[in-house]
């Protein structure tokens, strides 16, 4: 509780309904339940199916404090109006980050607020590591970013806004992160596509828990390393610039940090998934703490899958320069008549640029990085012919 | 249905389990409150689910009826070869019906169209607004097309619930059309031109699947008022296909251009001739300002604050982008100001921003390809065949092409609706030829006038305070105005001009759509007239055949004279009004001149006889 800070405005409060979880909504467990049946349709026949009943007073009392009830149920669905008055109060716990990007990489990316010192959570991807990352909050205010700290093993970094002494922030309350069942509705915030600008609110996309499972994705070498359940969300939320926004539940409490985008191992998908805040919590409050995690060392020194020189060969049709130095350049030493690179158009002599957006610096890293790919994935390849740059679609057999 | 269903399927199963452990009742008994939980618990889930499960039921009734109201109004468009295209939504029985530019512009002049009754019809294009991806056309046929009622868009509001409808990747082949359910991701967007000159602002952005196929197709809020055209996606990796972020323009823009649209004009968008930025403490600042443009003339420099610009606060650079763009050029507006010397309010006119001569070219990236099921390999495209000798006659005759407009048919229609009222209202006043002698006087406070005005067909002179002022109707030069009454003048030669119901007697008569007009605050028909530099803007009353005003550009860099005419009266051999309303610009006051007596008589002030 030592980060609830009362920031929302009185309305959300009162009605009990916006921002339930996020920190400064006061909800007292008994009341809570009546709170969360308060529009309309469900109030009119929820009332009238208990009367009915000849119930003891004692029994409305205890009707009222099973508050929990309700919060375990997957919601009744929302009208329209309690729709927009819940989605007012996250907007104010989402930053927008700006930072450094190039081709496929954005230049731009979300935060979740989760400290009123100005604490922001978000992935852990180029963005934060490329440095010289701004922030501007709802209210349109700039930042300057200081990185905190991060975990690998969580895919996670803590930001820390450059405020002045005395600034306060909302924020959301992780006290009050919930976890859901599959089919539970959830609302995703995010800087996605960077539509808003300054002050203006950040995208909101509605969709449904569709799973909670581990997860299995890359993003070309890289593997995401969690290895607990995340939540997999039936909508479109992983889109460009999403990564670090607030997965919440159809009232507003926080449930999910929005991840990157990301395909599936197995399918090549694209996956939309949320890495739980009760998974996260005990990660983040440690890093408020200011203490290292401890980096989990079989991680990061396991092996990375390549391509051996023999099955390039046999598979692909394609014998690279001996790697005789340490970063030897990608160049094709030959190429076997016939054989998937010779349909592809490879030729002796080109040396092999990009693979999709991955800049490849020597013979290994062209083994490792098609090694990330699957039968049937269309891969392409950017080669250099004769001072020319070249596209060049290679199929995986 | 994903969103909705779940819920409540899901909701019986968890609350019948739900665990004692979080309940709070300490003066209960430990016992008796077990039993009394057990009962409780029954309750909850006997009670709860049902009604929550009728709930989603009646929603669901509801949303089924509501779109087979609104099913009929949807517009599959496509191009004469029946070839892909985009989607539209009729506005009105008669057949208007609006899509995106996008769509119609792969499409030529006709296009087939669909509707969901499974009948093709023909339609012809009326108006594009290219800038704002919008198109109006008219299918052909009936007088009785079901169409759509549109929402207020202003008062739309993140989270609500939407429906866009279309016919994405021409799934439906009967054109029954598709529909895709979302919420409102965000309001008040702004997604820039991208290469192109499609400007989407103050936009509705959603998250309903929006496919190819989709562009011009209507959204619908969950009660069914049209509420946005759905032209614009975001798309990045995953290629084009819905990603969650779609962007329809609001009908309350798209209003603003119907009348002109109806025009057969190729509609522009405005600029304020000046520049704002986001200051480091959020305010809107002027930047630079062209010193030819009305604003600067109003007193506008860089530095100062603007608070407000046709009518709405702005707290950013963006929300100045957002309202500029909803309007068509030539629209008065009204913006306050903050600098060193106090509040300032004033209007002004925004100023073409394109100025198109003819429809623009879109990239070929960016039209409308025939929707693709993306499964299928690329490459089907089919290449439309010049179908001009397959368009019927009749449907022929419903387009006009000329340089400066879309489909000058629709624009005759407009003038002559227009132009006819006129001339049966000036047909009884014989002979053009004499002069017309008025006189005015004007009892404003602080300034009083008397005057003589002769208006002849060669020349205009005045007789103001004693003091004589006489201009040639041709090419007349600005510095002989009366500095009292700038611009009245030049006027009066153009009314005249108007007055004889002779369209020869401009170089360029045109209907320029409708406005809202400052400080009438009505909506007007607008005609507009060229004759030399001289512009008129005439404002029409419905219902009324000659002019509730004019505003005459007379010369660059020069206020345009704004003149309000109230009581029409016939005299012996003219028209005139009771009184003449003059609006100066710097302080936008309106002073009325009070006509006394109006006289046709030989000229006195002018000699010369006009040789026809």
């Amino acid at each position: 509780m030592k980060l609830n800070q009362v920031h929302f405005e009185k309305r959300s409060l009162v009605q009990g309904v916006a921002g339930a979880g996020l920190s400064g909504a006061k909800e007292a467990p008994g009341v809570r339940a009546v709170a969360l049946q308060p529009r309309p349709p469900q109030n009119s026949s929820s009332h009238s199916g208990l009367s009915r009943v000849p119930l003891l007073s004692v029994l409305l009392t205890l009707i009222l404090s099973l508050a929990s009830l309700s919060e375990q149920c997957p919601a009744a669905p929302d009208t329209p109006q309690a729709t927009t008055d819940v989605l007012n109060a996250p907007q104010k716990v989402i930053v927008k980050l700006f930072g450094a990007g190039a081709g496929s990489l954005d230049s731009y990316g979300t935060g979740t607020l989760v400290s009123p010192e100005g604490h922001v959570i978000t992935v852990w991807n180029h963005l934060v590591s490329t440095g010289f990352l701004t922030a501007v909050t709802s209210d349109g205010r700039k930042f300057g970013v200081d990185v905190v700290g991060t975990s690998a093993a969580h895919d996670l970094a803590l930001l820390k806004l450059k405020s002045e002494p005395g600034d306060t922030f909302p924020c959301i309350d992780l006290s009050k992160a919930i976890d859901l069942e599959p089919g539970a509705p959830v609302y995703a915030y995010s800087n996605m596509f960077h539509v808003a600008t300054g002050n203006e609110p950040v995208s909101v996309v509605h969709g449904v828990i569709a799973a909670k499972i581990p997860l299995e994705a890359t993003q070309g070498r890289w593997k995401f390393p969690l290895k607990s359940p995340v939540w997999l969300v039936d909508a479109i939320t992983n889109n460009s610039g999403a990564a670090g926004g607030l997965l919440t539940d159809s009232k507003g409490a926080p449930v999910g940090l929005i991840g990157r985008e990301i395909r599936h191992a197995a399918s090549r998908t694209w996956v939309n998934y949320a890495v739980p805040l009760t998974t996260l919590k005990p990660v983040i409050e440690t890093l408020l703490s200011g203490k290292k995690l401890e980096t989990p060392s079989k991680d990061a020194s396991a092996s990375v899958a390549m391509i051996s020189d023999q099955e390039l060969t046999s598979r692909f049709g394609l014998t690279m320069l001996p790697n005789v130095i340490e970063r030897t350049p990608a160049w094709i030493d030959s190429v076997v008549k016939d054989s998937i690179a010779a349909k592809s158009g490879l030729q002796r002599g080109d040396l092999i640029v990009l693979v999709d957006d991955a800049i490849i610096t020597s013979v290994t890293d062209f083994q490792q990085q098609l090694a990330t790919f699957h039968t049937g994935d269309r891969v392409s390849l950017t080669i250099n012919r004769e001072q020319q740059l070249l596209p060049v679609e290679l199929l995986i057999p | 249905m994903k969103f909705i269903i779940p819920p409540a399927i899901r909701r019986i199963a968890p609350c019948s389990e739900a665990p004692a452990s979080e309940h709070t009742a300490p003066e209960a008994p430990a016992s008796t409150l077990k039993i009394l939980l057990l009962l409780v618990c029954f309750l909850v889930a006997s009670t709860l689910p049902a009604s929550a499960q009728q709930s989603v039921l009646e929603r669901e009734a509801a949303r089924v009826e509501v779109l087979r109201k609104i099913s009929p109004s949807i517009v599959c468009v496509m191009d004469p070869k029946g070839q892909g295209g985009g989607s539209g939504v009729l506005i009105s029985a008669d057949g208007f019906a609006i899509s995106n530019y996008h769509v119609t512009d792969g499409s030529g002049s006709f296009m087939k169209c669909g509707l969901s009754d499974g009948k093709l019809y023909d339609a012809v294009i009326v108006g594009i607004d290219p800038t704002g991806d919008i198109a109006l056309i008219q299918l052909q046929g009936r007088t009785d097309f079901s169409f759509a009622t549109p929402g207020d868009s202003d008062q739309v509001q993140v989270g609500q619930e939407v429906m866009a409808l279309g016919n994405p990747f021409l799934l439906a082949s009967d054109f029954t059309p598709t529909v895709t359910y979302g919420i409102v991701s965000g309001v008040r967007r702004y997604q820039y031109p991208a290469n192109t000159f499609l400007e989407y602002t103050d936009c509705i952005q959603i998250d309903a699947s929006i496919n190819p196929g989709n562009s011009g197709g209507p959204l619908f809020d969950i009660e069914g008022r049209w509420i946005g055209i759905n032209g614009r996606a975001s798309f990045e990796k995953r290629g084009r296909v819905n990603s969650g972020a779609a962007y329809a323009i609001s009908v309350n823009q798209i209003q603003k251009f119907i009348g002109h649209l109806k025009c057969g004009l190729i509609v522009d968008h405005g600029i304020a001739e000046f520049t704002v930025e986001t200051s480091a403490t959020g305010e809107v600042k002027v930047d630079q300002v062209s010193a030819l443009s009305e604003a600067y003339r109003r007193g506008v420099r860089p530095g100062a604050q603007v608070l407000s610009f046709a009518g709405r606060l702005l707290t950013s650079a963006n929300d100045f982008q957002n309202v500029l763009g909803i309007f068509p050029e030539g629209t008065r507006v009204p913006m306050t100001w903050r600098d060193r010397d106090g509040l300032h309010e004033s209007t002004i006119r925004l100023r073409p921003l394109h100025a198109f001569r003819k429809a623009p070219e879109l990239p070929e990236e960016r039209r409308q390809r025939p929707p693709q099921d993306p499964e299928k390999q690329d490459g089907e495209d089919v290449k439309p065949k010049d179908v001009a000798d397959e368009v019927p006659a009749s449907l022929k005759s419903l387009f006009v092409a000329r340089e400066g407009f879309c489909n000058y048919h629709f624009n005759e229609i407009q003038q002559k609706r227009l132009m006819t009222a006129l001339r049966e209202r000036v047909a009884t006043l014989g002979d053009p030829t004499p002069a017309w002698i008025i006189s005015f006087v004007s009892v404003e406070p602080g300034v009083r006038l008397t005057g003589e005005l002769t208006i002849a067909a060669s020349a205009v002179g005045m007789n103001l305070n004693n003091r004589p002022f006489l201009q040639s109707t041709v090419d007349p030069p600005p510095e002989e105005e009366s500095p009292l009454l700038p611009g009245l003048l030049v006027s009066m030669n153009q009314l005249r001009r108007l007055l004889s119901g002779n369209s020869a007697a401009f170089t360029e008569l045109s209907a320029a759509g409708q406005t809202f007009h400052l400080p009438l605050k009505k909506n007007v028909d607008v005609l507009l007239t060229r004759e030399g530099v001289r512009t008129c803007r005439w404002y029409f009353e419905e219902g009324s055949a000659l002019p509730v005003g004019v505003d005459v550009e007379y010369a660059q860099g020069v206020d345009e004279a704004r003149l309000l005419f109230a009581g029409w009266t016939d005299h012996s051999g003219a028209v005139f009004p009771n009184r003449i309303g003059l609006i100066s610009g710097v302080q936008e006051q309106l002073h009325w001149l009070d006509i006394t007596n109006v006289t046709v008589n030989k000229p006195t002030v002018v000699e010369k006889k006009t040789n026809p």
